[in-house]
C-alpha cells in the first residue's frame, strides 16, 4: 500500500513537472512571437507611412536620456516634429534610468525606432557589436541643412565608423575639461593653469591659502578622471596614435613612456595632496556638490556641470571653463571630444518616420537653441553662439577657445573605451589617486587589464 | 463518509499544483535559465549570443577579483552574525530579564531600522560616513581623536569594515523580536528553580535561556548567512559601488557590474551559479555544526 502510494504520488510529480515544462516552453513560444512580430508589423506599416501621400504617419517611438543636459530641447524638437508631421504619434521614453528601462525591449528585438544613446547603461560601441543599430551611411549622404549645407560636411567631429560604416550620428558635441569659480580666482589673484606645472603651482597656492584639497573628481567613477584629465594629456603627448592605441588596448600602449611620465604626475598630485583626501567614496553628485561648496578647487567633469547643478549654485560663483591642464609646458591645451549619438534602431518599427525625425533634428536652428536649453553644443559647424544672450558665457568662450586651432588642440578617439577595458584601468587608476600604488605599478596592472582585454575579443 | 482515493488525490493536486506552477515559474525557471546563459558569450542587450561552453566558468576560476569577492563576503557573513547575535541577544535579555519601565519604547526603537529599506540606510550611512560633513569624523574630531578621522568609504583598507556597522544596525531588531519571542516561551519556573540552586544570573542565561532559545538563535543564524550571501550587494552597491579598487565588492555587486555594466551577462550568470552553489555549501555546513539536540526541561 505505502509502494503504491509513493508511486502514485512520484506520477503525481511527474505530471507537475510536466505542467511546470509546458509553462516554461510557452513562455518561450511567447518570446518567439514576439520576435516575429515587428518584422510583420514593418512590412505592414511602412508600406502605408509611403502611400500617405508620401507623407510620415504611424507611430514614431523615440528613447532619450534625461540627464544633465535636461529634456527641454527634446519637448521643443518633439513638439515641433508634430506639428510638421500631424500624423505621425510619438512616444516617448525618457527619463534618467531609461537605459535600464528599455533594456527589455531592445533584448527581445522589439526596440523604439530612434535611440539618443548617452547615459549610465548604454554603450553605442555594444549595439553596433550587436547589430542593433541601422546602418546609416547611405541614407546621410542625402541629408542637407536648412541652409543647403551637407550634414556630413557640417559636423564639428565626423561620425565614428565601425569598419568604414556609419551607424550614429554624433548629435550632442561635448567635451570633458576642468571648471574653476572664477569669481573666487579673480578675487584671490589665483593662476588659471594653462599647463601641469602651472597647475601644480596654482593648486599649492590654493592649498596654502584656502586650506583645502584642491582637486576632486569622483572615486566612484574613477573614469571619470580618466576621461576628463587623462585622455587630453595622452592626446597632448602621443596624438590621437597613442589614444587610440590606449582605447583599443593595444600591446605595450599603457606601459610606453610618455603615459609613464603622465601617470608620474597623477603621482605627484597625490604625493604632495591634491587630491581630496575623501574623493575615494564621492559619488558623482557629492563631488560635484564638493566642488560647488569651495571644498575644492577644480574638477573634471563635462559641460553639463552649470546645467545640472543649477538649483544648487551658491551666489557669486561664476563657471570657469578650461581644457584639462595636464599636459607638459611645451605641448598647448588639449581636448578630447566626447560626442553624444542619435541612431535608429535596425529593427525599427517605423524606419520612414524615424529617418525624418533624425534629419529634422539636426538643423543649426535646433543647435542654437541646444546651446540654450542645456549649456553645451550640438555638433553642428557655424552655429554663431557669440551673439545670443541667452547662452551662458563659460560656453561661448569655450566654444570660441577650443575653435581656436593656436591655443587648443583637438584629439578625436576612435570610438568610447569598453567597459571591460576601462573598469580595470578605473580601478587600478584609483588606487593609483588613494596612494595605495606607484606609477609603475598602475601602467603594469593597465597593460595586464589590456591583455586580458585583447584576449577577450 | 469515507474519501475515495481518487477524491484524496485530486484534493492533493488541488492544493499543490498550483502553488507548484508559481514555484516552477517565477523560482525553477529563472534559476535554470541562469544555468543556461552561464553557458553563452551574451551582453545581455540583444539576442545575439553564442554558445561557449564551459569558457565562463574557465574565466571565472582565472578571475584574480573572485577570490575577493568571496572573501569580502564571507568577512561581512562573519561579522554581522557575530555583531547581530551578541547584540539582538543582549537587547533580548535585557528587555526580558531586567524589568525595565521602558522596554515596549526600546522594542519599537531597535525595529525602527527594519522598517527602512536598505537603499535608505545606505544613503543615510553614506552621509554619517562623510569625510568632511559626517557625524563620524566630526564626533571623532569632537572626542579630540582627529589623527583616526579618515575618509571611511574612500579607503581601501577601511571601506569594507565600515560597511559592517550600518548592516549590524539595520539587522538588530528582527532578531531581537526573534529571541524575546523565544525567552517569552520559557517558562519562570526555571529560573525560580535554578535561582532555588544558587545559580547566579550568568549562570542562568548560560544554563536556562541560551539552551532553551537555541533553535531561534539557529534560525536566526541561518537567516543572517543566507541574506547576507544573497543581498550585501544592495548596501554595497548604494554605498560604495564595489569601489574603491575593488576593494568591498561582493559576490553580488561584481555580478551586476559584470552583466549590466561590462555587458558580460553570461559570465554574470556564471557568477550567480557560483553564489548559488557557495550558499547552499555553507547552509549545509551550518546546519551540520549547529545541530543539536532540542532541549527539554
Amino acid at each position: 500500500m505505502k509502494k503504491l502510494l509513493t508511486g502514485r504520488m512520484m506520477v503525481l510529480f511527474v505530471m507537475m513537472l510536466m505542467v511546470a515544462f509546458a509553462a516554461a516552453c510557452s513562455s518561450n513560444d511567447d518570446q518567439d512571437d514576439t520576435n516575429e512580430e515587428p518584422e510583420e508589423q514593418t512590412d505592414s506599416e511602412s508600406p502605408s507611412g509611403d502611400n500617405a501621400d508620401g507623407g510620415i504617419s504611424g507611430d514614431l517611438e523615440i528613447q532619450y536620456f534625461v540627464g544633465g543636459y535636461g529634456d527641454a530641447w527634446w519637448k521643443e524638437v518633439i513638439a515641433d516634429f508634430k506639428e510638421t508631421y500631424p500624423d505621425v504619434n510619438i512616444i516617448e521614453h525618457a527619463g534618467p534610468n531609461i537605459n535600464e528601462e528599455m533594456r527589455s525591449r531592445w533584448v527581445s528585438n522589439d526596440p523604439p525606432d530612434v535611440v539618443y544613446i548617452d547615459g549610465a547603461g548604454s554603450s553605442e560601441t555594444q549595439m553596433v557589436e550587436d547589430g542593433q543599430l541601422m546602418n546609416l551611411t547611405e541614407w546621410v549622404e542625402g541629408i542637407e541643412l536648412e541652409g543647403g549645407d551637407k550634414l556630413m560636411d557640417s559636423f564639428i567631429v565626423e561620425p565614428g565608423t565601425f569598419d568604414g560604416d556609419i551607424y550614429s550620428l554624433p548629435l550632442v558635441f561635448d567635451t570633458w575639461g576642468t571648471w574653476y569659480d572664477r569669481a573666487l580666482f579673480e578675487e584671490k589673484g589665483y593662476e588659471v593653469p594653462t599647463d601641469f606645472e602651472s597647475l601644480m603651482r596654482s593648486m599649492t597656492e590654493i592649498k596654502e591659502a584656502e586650506g583645502i584639497d584642491p582637486y576632486v573628481t569622483s572615486g566612484q567613477h574613477p573614469y571619470y578622471f580618466l576621461r576628463g584629465a587623462l585622455y587630453p594629456a595622452f592626446g597632448a603627448a602621443g596624438g590621437e596614435e597613442l589614444l587610440a592605441d590606449l582605447i583599443t588596448g593595444a600591446e605595450g600602449a599603457w606601459t610606453s613612456d610618455p603615459v609613464l611620465e603622465i601617470m608620474k604626475r597623477v603621482e605627484r598630485m597625490q604625493q604632495e595632496g591634491m587630491f581630496d583626501s575623501g574623493l575615494g567614496a564621492l559619488n558623482h553628485t557629492q563631488s560635484q556638490m564638493n566642488f560647488l561648496l569651495h571644498e575644492n578647487a577644480f574638477i573634471p567633469v563635462g559641460f553639463w556641470l552649470p546645467n545640472e547643478m543649477a538649483n544648487d549654485i551658491p551666489e557669486g560663483f561664476d563657471f570657469g571653463f578650461i581644457p584639462s591642464p595636464m599636459q607638459a609646458e611645451d605641448e598647448s591645451y588639449a581636448i578630447v571630444p566626447d560626442l553624444r549619438p542619435l541612431a535608429i534602431a535596425e529593427e525599427a518599427e517605423n524606419p520612414e518616420a524615424a529617418k525624418a525625425f533624425v534629419e529634422f533634428a539636426f538643423t543649426r536652428e535646433y543647435a542654437m537653441s541646444f546651446s540654450e536649453h542645456t549649456g553645451a553644443m550640438m555638433n553642428i559647424t557655424e552655429v554663431d553662439l557669440t551673439q545670443n544672450e541667452n547662452v551662458p558665457a563659460y560656453l561661448t568662450e569655450a566654444n570660441a577657445m577650443i575653435n581656436d586651432p593656436d591655443q587648443v588642440t583637438i584629439y578625436n578617439k576612435p570610438h568610447p573605451m569598453s567597459a571591460d577595458l576601462e573598469v580595470p584601468v578605473g580601478n587600478a587608476l584609483m588606487s593609483l589617486m588613494l596612494g595605495n600604488m606607484t606609477a609603475e605599478e598602475f601602467v603594469q596592472e593597465a597593460e595586464k587589464a589590456a591583455a586580458e582585454y585583447r584576449g577577450s575579443n | 463518509m469515507v474519501q475515495s482515493k481518487k477524491q484524496k488525490y485530486l484534493f492533493l493536486a488541488f492544493c499543490l499544483i498550483p502553488t507548484f506552477i508559481l514555484f516552477a515559474v517565477f523560482t525553477l525557471y529563472p534559476l535554470f535559465s541562469g544555468l543556461y546563459y552561464s553557458f553563452f558569450d551574451w551582453s545581455g542587450s540583444s539576442q545575439n549570443k553564442e554558445f561557449i561552453g564551459f569558457a565562463n566558468y574557465i574565466k571565472l576560476v582565472k578571475d584574480a577579483i573572485i577570490p575577493n569577492t568571496i572573501m569580502h563576503d564571507y568577512f561581512l557573513v562573519v561579522t554581522k552574525v557575530i555583531g547581530i547575535m551578541i547584540l539582538a541577544l543582549f537587547f533580548a535579555v535585557a528587555l526580558t530579564q531586567l524589568k525595565i519601565k521602558e522596554a515596549p519604547f526600546y522594542r519599537i526603537v531597535f525595529f525602527f531600522p527594519n522598517i527602512m529599506s536598505v537603499v535608505v540606510i545606505g544613503i543615510l550611512w553614506t552621509f554619517i560616513y562623510n569625510p568632511s560633513l559626517g557625524l563620524v569624523n566630526s564626533g571623532l574630531e569632537f572626542l579630540g581623536l582627529e589623527s583616526l578621522a579618515k575618509p571611511w568609504l574612500g579607503d581601501e583598507t577601511w571601506a569594507l569594515p565600515s560597511l559592517v556597522l550600518p548592516s549590524i544596525w539595520a539587522g538588530i531588531g528582527l532578531f531581537m523580536l526573534m529571541l524575546i519571542g523565544g525567552i517569552s516561551n520559557i517558562s519562570k519556573s526555571y529560573y525560580e528553580a535554578a535561582e532555588i540552586d544558587g545559580a547566579n544570573e550568568w549562570q542562568q542565561f548560560w544554563k536556562v535561556t541560551l539552551p532553551l532559545i537555541w533553535p531561534q538563535i539557529k534560525i536566526s543564524i541561518l537567516y543572517i548567512v543566507i541574506t547576507t550571501l544573497n543581498g550585501s550587494f544592495i548596501i554595497v552597491q548604494v554605498m560604495t559601488g564595489g569601489g574603491p579598487n575593488n576593494a568591498t565588492h561582493v559576490m553580488g555587486s561584481y555580478l551586476y557590474q559584470q552583466a549590466f555594466v561590462q555587458y558580460n551577462f553570461g559570465y554574470g550568470a556564471t557568477i550567480g551559479v557560483m553564489i548559488l552553489i557557495l550558499s547552499l555549501l555553507t547552509v549545509l555546513v551550518l546546519q551540520f555544526f549547529m545541530r543539536r539536540d532540542k532541549i527539554e526541561y
